[in-house]
Parts: C-alpha cells; structure tokens; sequence
C-alpha cells in the first residue's frame, strides 16, 4: 500500500516536472488532490510535492498554458496549498519567498500565502497541536522552527519583498489575525474540555511568548486582552484556560507576555482574572511583577502600576507580596543614594508606586508595617528636602504628608507649605482611589459617560438666565443717579504717602540706614535705583557704603517688590560705579558671617550687572540701558533666564545653509569687556577655603551650583573680550575639580560654565589650553551626556559635545586650506 | 465725522501714554479704559486768594446784597477777612477774638452784621454797616471744644443760636435777640464730646441734628428739648455733617475713608442710607449746595472732592492746596451760572473754583 502511493506520487511529480501537455498535468494534480487525505502521503511525500510544484511552475507551465486548462489548473494548484498540512505549507512557501528572487513563481507564491492566511489556516495549525493533549509528534527542532516562522513571518515576507510586501504580512494586521487565531483555538480548547477530551496549551503559548519577545506584545494584546477580559468575566473555565496559557508560557519570555498584558488589560480586577495566581507559582513573574515593573522600569503609565499593586491586594494569598513590595519599596524610597543618582522621573515613578502601595493597605496591615513606614517617611523626606531640585523637595513633601496622615499619628501629622502644581495633585490624587474594584472594563464606563453628559444643558439654561437678568439689574441701579454730571478725570487721586521720597542720595542712604519709617523705608528703595543712576558722581562717592546697606537691608517692613527693588538698586550702584562695588561684592562673597540668601543675592546682582554692561553702547547720550529695572525676574528662575539667552545666542551663531549667507555681525564695544576680570577673578580666588559658616565645597552646593552658573554667566557675556581665553583657562580648571559633584544642581552648573567656555573662548586658544586633557575632556563630556542620570545635565553636555567638535573641527581645518 | 475723531483721539493719547511709559507700568490700562483716558481734565481754580496770614479756618460767602459780593474768612489769628469777589482783594481785615483762632462766620440775612465765633470762648457780633466794625454784641460760651455754631434765621429780626457750652457734650441754644437761654440739650447717654451741629427750621418747630465724639448722630426736637432719635454713624468721630432740608438727607464725615449719608421721615427717624469711599482719611468740613445737586468735601488730604448728592458719585477731586483744606463753602448767588465754591486751607490760602455751575 505504501509503496503504490509513492509510485503513484512519483510518478505524476515526474509528469509535473517534466511534461509540456497541460491535459496531463491537469491529470497529475487531480491524482494528488486526490491524495490529500491520505496520511501517508501528507506524512511523507507532501512537502516534496510541494517542492516540485512550486519549482515546477516557475519554470514553465504558467506562462504557456493559454488554453481552457488554465483555470483548472490554478485551481488545483491553490487546493493542493491550502487542504494539505498547514505547518509544512507554511513553512515551504516562507523558505521559497525567502530563497528566490523576485519572477511570476515568487508572486503565486505570495498570493497562495495570502490565502493561506485568509483561509483561517493559522488555526488549523494552531489547533493541531493543541488537540490531543499535545500529543502531535515533532522533533523539538522542528517545532522550534514551526514557531520561529510563525511569529516571524512579518519580517521574513518584507526582508525580501520589500514595498511590495502585501498588507495582510503587515505586523498591524499580521498579529491582529494571529490574536484571533490563538483566540479561536482557545475557544476550541474550551469546547474540547468540556467534552472531555485533553488539550495542550504548550504550542500556543510558546508562540505567544515569541512574538512577545520579538516586541509585538502590544499589538498582539491589543486584541487578546479586551477579548480574554470579557469572556473570563462570565466563565470560570476560560479563567483556567487564560491561566494556564500564561503558566505554559516559556521562562525568557515572561516579562514580555506579563508586561504586555498588564498593559493592555484595564483594570487589576481583570488582571486578577487572567493571571490567577500566576504571581505566586511563577518565580519569574514574581520578580517581574513584584520587583522589575515598581523598581527598575519607570516608563510605565501610572495605569500600569496601579493593576499590578491592585492585583497584589485582591487575593489574600497575594497580599503578602503586597507587604514585601511595600517594604522594598520603602527602601529604595528612603534610599538617599537613589534620590541623588536616579532621575526625577523614576522617583516620581517610585513614590507614586509608593501611594498607591500604602493607599492599598488596610488599617491592620499599617499598623503591622507602621514601623518601616515611618522611618521611610523621616528619612526620605529628609534627604529630599535636602535636594537643590524643586520637583524633588517638593515631590518629598507631598510623600511625606500623605504617609503621614496615613500613619494618622495624633497630633504629630506633616505639613509642608508649597504651591502644589499639576504633578503633586497627581500624586495625592493616588492615595484617594484606593478601591481596586472600581476602575473595571470599558464596557462598564461607557455607561457612565453617557449619563455624565446629561447635566450640562442645565448648566447652560443657568448661565443664560444669569445673563439675561443682568441687564434688568443694571438697568434698575442706572435710575436715580447723578447722571447729569459728568465725572473729570480722577486719575490722579491716589493715596497719600506721609512721607515724600528722598532727592538726594545721601538722604535715601540715611533712610535705608536708620529709619524706623516703613514708607520711608520704601520710598527710598523706590527711588534709589533712578538716583543712583542719575546721579553718578554722588553715588560715587558712597557706593561702598551704600552697597552695605543694601547687602545687609533685611525686609522688616513686608515692603511690597522689596527684593526685586533691593536688587535693581544694588544693579544700579554696581554698573555706576564698577571697580569699588564689585571689588566688594567679590570680597564679600568669600567673608564670614553671611547667610546663604545674601550669597545668593550677590551672586545674581553680579550677574545682572555684567548682563547689562554688556550691552552694547547705542548712544552715549542715552547711557546704560536700564534693562533690569523693566524685567522683575523671578528670583529662582534666573538660571533659566540666562540659559534662554544662551540658547538664543547659540541660535543666532548657528548657520543655517538654506538661508543663503548669513548678515556678517556689526562689532559694537560694550562696557563690560574691559571690567570682566574685576568680576570674574575675584570669585575663583577662595573657593577650597572653608570657613566656619560657609564650607563651598561641602554642605553649601546650592551656592556652588549658583557660583558655577554665575561665572558660565560672566564667562559667556566675556565674548570677544581679549581676557576671554584666561577666564575660560581658569574657569575649566575650577570645573576640572566639581566635575563629579553628586548634587545635580552643581552637575548643571558644571555642564553650563563648559558650554560658556566653548562657546566663548577664541578655538585656538581652546585647543592649546586643553592640550593633552582634550580626549579626556571629551570623554567625560560624553559620559555625562549618556549616562547623567539629570536630564538637564545630559542636554547640556550633548550641546558642549557639538560646540566642541565645532571647534575642533575649524581649527583641523585651517592647515588644510594653507597647504 | 465724531466716530474718526474719537479714534484717532484714542490712538494719540494711547501714544503719548506710551511714551510716557504709563502703559508700560500700568498694563491694565487697555482700549476698554479708554473712557478714564477720554474724561476731561480736572478744572484749574478760577482764582486764588492770598495774604490771609495763617491758616484758614471757616469761609462764609454773601453774595445776596445789592452791594458786591463778599467772601467772609476767619484765620487761625484771630484776623477776619473781608474780600471783595469782584475786586478779588480783601476789603477789611477785622482784627478778632483777641488774636485767638476764629473758627466760625455767618452773616445775618437782613443785616450787615456779622457774628463771629473764636477759641477765646467768645461768639461775638459785628456791625459793618457804613464800613463800621464794631463789636456790638458778645457771648462767653466757656466752650473749648471744636465745634462750630449753628444760626437758624426763623423770621426777621428774630434769631436762635445754638452753641457749645463749657460742658463737653451740651448744646445750649440762645435767642438771638434777647441773649435768653431758650434751652440746654445734653444727652442721657455717654456719646462723648459735641463735634458739629446744624439746626433748622421744621414744620413742627426747630431742630437740631448734632454729631458726637463716639460716631453717633443724635436729632434733638429744640422746643421739646428732647431726641427724636439717634444713630451710630460712624466707628470713628463725626467731623463734620450736612443737611439737605427739602430732600431729608444728610451726609457726615468723619476722620475715615467712609462718608455716610442719612435720611430722616416726618418722625424724624434717622436711617442710613448710602455711603462712599474715598481714597484718603478724613474731611474736616462738607457743604452741600443750596440747590442739593452735588456736595464738596475738605479733606486731610489737602483735597477737595465733589459728589453728587443723590447717589456719592464722586465727581471731581481738586487738588490745588498744599495742605490740610480746613473749610469748604459754596456761594449764595441767585444767578445759577455765577455761583462758587471756596475752600480755605491750612496752606493760607483760599482757592476759589467754579464747577458745575452750568446746570
């Protein structure tokens, strides 16, 4: 018998390969569609056949044959594709896409693909081996190479066809198909199961964690999810059928299947559902659920978090991983090395996993962790508090007082003062929806849109009515007045002032010096930044004492704009009589005896008043542009101010090569070219002495970060001054040493103080001055702007990365044009 | 035509306020606040009247007689004035109340006589028929309080005077004629210190509406020497008040921002009725005119400020003095367009304006 069917095979393949009659062939086919059902020759001979059609008709019968057998013939051929074994078509049409270039035999053979596709073959295959409780013999190669196929064949297809790839090969639509294929066969499996016949998942979910791990998890879960969702809700056998599909799934792949399905499903009940209690069997899962999702990944969407933790919580048996997440979380919370090294947006990401662990927990289970709860609260908050990044401080303060009144220790309870922003209602929005249950599937939302919608026409009716009884009101209080009489202009009704502002100098000295008067007091300020302008000779002679004053000037008085006031004021002294003052203000920086604020404010009048000597001189006749005065700027936002206008200056410089040539720069002398050593040497001169109250190079990196900005500032607006290239010298020396501060803000400070190098320093200078630190410099820039963990850090090193290569690169060149 | 005018009216003051950088410092002031913009300009004073000496406490006009018209002022030396608005000089300068500061004037309607009050305790009459001036009569008040007198003219040749007395809180009204005591009014309860008083004619005999140290205004019926009733005004001192007889309203001031205004029915009950709110404390006297259209305010403030009457609109703020304006009062003239406003500071000067005079 055996032997008769591959006498027959052999001998219509032989006819297929070598005959020209298309009656014959015709012939041939039938016999072997005939065969079709016959086992030994699916087992046996089916994929030699194949083999043989396929090369068979690339070499000529297709071409030729115009006669009436023609559609028989493709009739035939496309049967013999489709009713065989699917596995073995599968894979001999992906090998002979694979293998042959592009001819009419490459185009059947694509179309007989899509067909197989759209024929639901996939579940075939599927399904053969599920049935039978995987009993289907294949050698594991084999099955390997069934799998690989199947959840590659997107990229095999277009690998090799290129654009001419078909849309059903397309990933989008390929794994849609694949989704509903594995869906299908697990319904099959249900039916199976509950006429008690065995099945085996091992193949589906083999298949599954491949494309997973291929990274098409999301397109494939697109369709799996909400589906698997929906039918776990009614039927307990599909929620063992789901469960043990996930268990089946293969150890490398977990991560990918799990994190995938998270994802995509909507709620923890749901996941709950799916997962089972995947989380305590699995050690896989456990680490990846437990461990890899909370503390190492961080691009998750809150959505995902709160699935996961709620899915701890649901299961009694799971509400012991919940406690262990909490305490690990609680560490790496508390973990001051982690707020210093990680980025702000993981720690975001932690402490909002941090909330919604807590805002899980009941009163018991609090009570149980109360203790490593409150020392995460106490330590985390404190080294938070201690960062120089607002987002960090004021993240810290949200934490802890959420902890807190969740701790609801009597009396005793955090509260911070912050203006909370968008991010932080966010964050102790978390610890209000606590509930799991609540934010199930779709389906169950959609009716609660729709009803949510009905109350606003009411709201429309009110505000319409409120407008049309306004005009009746209005026109009742236009009855009776003095309307005849027409007002004159009262504008220049204002309040009176006991005192008048000071005319002199000296006067407005006094005042700030020893009045009690608080209008005085601010009287004189107001006035002190146009009279020391305008008179330069009288401010002269007291800008030293006056500088003092105003140094020392604390605000007793609550005086409205007293900072930015107090600020314009010192400006004002320090462009009017340069030399003294900064002499001063330099001097002091270093002294004893002053707190941070006053630093601080030095730091920024200096660099203010560099800013607005650099102006360039317009009209001698008009003088120094008061540009300070007009722009009251946000005392914290400084650094971002000088950043914009670097920024800007950077635009400006660079060439665009659409615009054609671009308008050659008009030099224009400024002042403060000529004064910049009197601002900048000063500064560098104290730094690595530390002082009783003022250690620098310690606990004092907020001045640090801010001296770091302040010379990049000074550095900057040094351009094209002859003293440019020493200051640059000096200020890459002052960096080389805070190069690998561990506060961010001192990191930021670094990166701009070495773009204003860069971008300032004359090239040729730069390069001899770098000499053999040049390939060390480089590479720590560009460590920097890898791997700082600041994301501000990272952009900054990646523009002096660019600004240096500039420079580089034009000074490379420049022998070459000589030559 | 108007239309394009106006606009183009608007864009040039817009320019010229940002040119002057008021824009800039005030970003609130947008097209919508054009019509603050628009408003004309406060008037200038038509004329200023100087050499009174010292401060200026009071200011009556006459301006009824056949002769010139007059504006009578008392100084804080004791020195009265006597100018002649049509001359703008000072015809007489009497010289009073042995150098004390006078604080009160008024003339008698039928006669050129002059009764004067001063911080020598004394009120005296004058005669300045025939460019006499003499003292012809005088009373010893014993007051040494602030507040000022209050003459009511009932008939011709009869008079009654309500003064203060040497106890703080007691008014004691005279009849003119005879000098006789024709009663005291002294509250029951403690209300402090006697500010001001105004007393006129009502149609069930006169009345007098004083104001008291602790904010209260009390309405004392004369004939039967008792209250009709009182009301709390004021947190704050009354400095000065007004009454428009025909409308039953009054208005008082006081060392606040606030000014009140008041009505009263037949009963003579008193109820608050409106108020407004200045931009400086303080008013040391308020008239209103005769015709009760608008009032004038001396502020603290070296200010005058005009309302109208009916609603406080405020009106105009004029600023001429330099400092604290003592007195304002507004001129008899029968002739509407002719009338006048004066107001006398402790500057030493006397400004005389003209505004609202058209309607």
């Amino acid at each position: 018998m055996g032997s008769e069917v591959r006498m027959q095979v052999c001998s219509c393949l032989r006819t297929l390969s070598s005959s020209r009659d298309s009656g014959e062939i015709v012939h041939a086919l039938r016999t072997l569609t005939r065969y079709l059902e016959d086992d030994e020759f699916t087992r046996l001979h089916y994929t030699r056949a194949l083999q043989v059609l396929v090369s068979a008709q690339s070499s000529h019968w297709f071409n030729r044959s115009r006669d009436d057998h023609e559609e028989e013939i493709k009739k035939l051929w496309d049967e013999i594709f489709l009713r065989g074994p699917p596995d073995q078509t599968l894979l001999l049409l992906l090998d002979t896409i694979s293998s042959t270039g592009a001819c009419a035999g490459l185009e059947r053979c694509v179309s007989v693909l899509e067909k197989f596709l759209s024929t639901g073959r996939l579940q075939v295959l599927l399904w053969s081996r599920c049935e039978g409780g995987g009993s289907y013999a294949d050698t594991p190669q084999l099955r390997e190479i069934i799998i690989g196929h199947l959840a590659a064949l997107p990229s095999i297809t277009s690998n090799h066809l290129h654009t001419n790839t078909p849309d059903a090969f397309l990933p989008q639509q390929y794994y849609s198909l694949l989704a509903a294929s594995i869906l299908d066969t697990l319904e099959k499996t249900c039916h199976a199961l509950r006429a008690g016949r065995d099945c085996s998942l091992g193949f589906v979910a083999q298949v599954l964690g491949k494309v997973c791990i291929q990274g098409y998890s999301s397109q494939i879960f697109e369709i799996l999810a909400p589906r698997l969702s929906s039918l776990t809700r009614a039927d307990p056998l599909w929620q063992r059928v789901t469960q043990r599909l996930l268990e089946n799934v293969p150890e490398r792949c977990t991560e990918c299947v799990i994190t995938g399905l998270i994802r995509c499903l909507s709620g923890a009940t749901a996941a709950s559902r799916l997962m089972g209690n995947l989380v305590l069997t699995n050690k896989k899962a456990q680490f990846v659920l437990t461990h890899k999702l909370l503390l190492q990944q961080y691009q998750h969407p809150t959505r995902l978090v709160k699935s996961v933790l709620g899915y701890l919580a649901l299961d009694p048996e799971r509400r012991m991983l919940l406690k262990q997440v909490l305490r690990s979380v609680c560490q790496v919370w508390c973990n001051s090395s982690a707020v210093k090294h990680t980025s702000v947006e993981q720690q975001l990401y932690v402490s909002k996993a941090l909330l919604l662990c807590v805002a899980l927990l009941t009163d018991s289970e609090i009570q149980e962790l109360r203790q490593e709860m409150l020392q995460c609260m106490l330590g985390g908050v404190q080294c938070r508090l201690d960062s120089n990044i607002v987002r960090i401080r004021r993240m810290g303060m949200a934490v802890g007082e959420c902890l807190s009144h969740k701790l609801d220790t009597p009396g005793s309870q955090l509260k911070f003062q912050y203006e909370p922003d968008e991010e932080i209602r966010e964050l102790k929005a978390l610890m209000e929806s606590p509930s799991v249950a609540d934010d199930d599937d779709d389906e169950e939302h959609q009716p609660d849109a729709s009803s949510s919608l009905q109350p606003e026409p009411k709201v429309q009716g009110s505000a319409g009515r409120s407008v049309t009884s306004e005009p009746g009101r209005g026109s009742d209080s236009e009855l009776d007045s003095d309307d005849d009489l027409t007002p004159y202009d009262m504008s220049a009704d204002q309040e009176k002032k006991e005192s008048s502002p000071p005319r002199y100098v000296r006067d407005c000295l006094e005042a700030l010096m020893s009045s009690d008067d608080a209008d005085r007091v601010e009287l004189s300020l107001q006035v002190s930044d146009s009279l020391l302008r305008k008179n330069v000779n009288a401010t002269q002679e007291v800008s030293v004492q006056f500088s003092k004053v105003l140094l020392h000037l604390e605000d007793r008085f609550n005086t409205p704009r007293f900072h930015s006031l107090r600020q314009n004021a010192m400006v004002a002294l320090t462009v009017t009589d340069i030399k003294p003052v900064v002499d001063y203000w330099t001097t002091e920086f270093y002294s004893l005896n002053y707190n941070l604020r006053q630093r601080l404010d030095i730091l920024e009048v200096l660099a203010l008043s560099a800013q607005e000597l650099s102006e360039p001189i317009r009209n001698k006749h008009t003088g120094a542009q008061p540009i300070t005065a007009a722009t009251a700027i946000e005392r914290c936002d400084d650094i971002t101010h000088w950043r914009q206008i670097v920024e800007k200056r950077i635009q400006s410089k660079t060439r665009r090569i659409s615009k054609g040539a671009t308008q050659p720069v008009k030099a224009v002398p400024n002042c403060y070219a000529p004064v910049a050593g009197f601002f900048f040497f000063p500064l560098l001169r104290n730094y690595d002495r530390s002082q009783v109250t003022f250690d620098l190079l310690g606990s004092d990196h907020l001045v640090l970060g801010r001296l770091l900005h302040t010379l990049g500032l000074l550095m900057h607006l040094a351009i094209n001054a002859p003293v440019a290239s020493q200051m640059g010298r000096a200020l890459l020396d002052f960096v080389w040493v805070v190069r690998f501060h561990t506060d961010q803000m001192v990191r930021r400070g670094v990166m701009f103080a070495v773009c204003a190098v860069f971008l300032s320093m004359p090239s040729e200078n730069l390069l001899t001055e770098l000499g053999d630190d040049l390939m060390e410099t480089r590479a720590w820039i560009a460590d920097v702007a890898e791997n700082d963990c600041d994301a501000d850090c990272r952009s900054l090193a990646v523009q002096s990365l660019i600004l240096l290569d500039k420079n580089l690169k034009s000074q490379l060149q420049i022998p070459d044009t000589e030559t | 035509m108007f239309a394009v005018a106006c606009s183009d009216f608007i864009r040039r003051t817009r320019d010229s306020a940002v040119r002057t950088g008021k824009l800039l410092q005030n970003p609130r002031i947008k097209i919508t606040d054009v019509t603050a913009v628009m408003s004309r300009p406060p008037p200038d004073p038509l004329f200023i009247l100087r050499g009174s000496g010292a401060a200026v406490n009071t200011l009556h006009f006459c301006c009824g007689g056949d002769g010139p018209p007059f504006l009578y002022s008392g100084s804080g030396k004791g020195a009265i004035h006597v100018w002649n608005l049509t001359t703008r000089r000072a015809e007489h300068v009497l010289e009073s109340h042995a150098g004390n500061s006078v604080i009160w004037l008024h003339t008698f309607k039928d006669s050129s006589s002059l009764i004067s009050q001063g911080r020598d305790m004394r009120v005296c009459v004058w005669d300045l028929s025939e460019d006499r001036s003499t003292v012809t009569d005088s009373l010893l008040t014993g007051s040494v309080g602030f507040s000022q007198c209050s003459l009511l003219e009932s008939r011709p040749g009869s008079a009654l005077l309500a003064h203060p007395t040497e106890h703080m809180e007691e008014v004691s009204v005279v009849d003119m004629r005879s000098w006789t005591p024709v009663c005291t009014l002294k509250p029951d309860s403690k209300l402090g210190m006697l500010m001001c008083m105004k007393m006129w004619q009502a149609d069930s005999g006169p009345v007098l509406c004083a104001g008291y140290e602790d904010g209260s205004l009390v309405f004392w019926d004369v004939s039967h020497r008792r209250p009709f009733s009182c009301l709390k005004a004021h947190p704050e001192p009354v400095m000065c008040l007004d009454v428009d007889v025909c409308r039953q309203k009054g208005i008082s001031g006081s060392s606040e921002k606030i000014l009140q205004s008041w009505t009263f029915d037949d009963q003579q009950n008193l109820q608050m009725h409106d108020s407004v709110q200045m931009t400086n404390p303080g008013v040391s006297q308020l008239c209103i005119r005769a015709d009760g259209k608008i009032l004038a305010t001396a502020g603290w403030d070296n200010n005058i400020r005009v309302f109208g009457l009916k609603k406080l609109k405020p009106l105009a703020v004029l600023q001429h003095h330099t400092d604290m304006v003592n007195s304002v009062a507004f001129s008899d003239h029968q002739d509407p367009p002719q009338r006048l406003l004066a107001a006398g500071s402790k500057d030493q000067r006397i400004s005389v304006w003209s505004i609202y005079s058209e309607s």
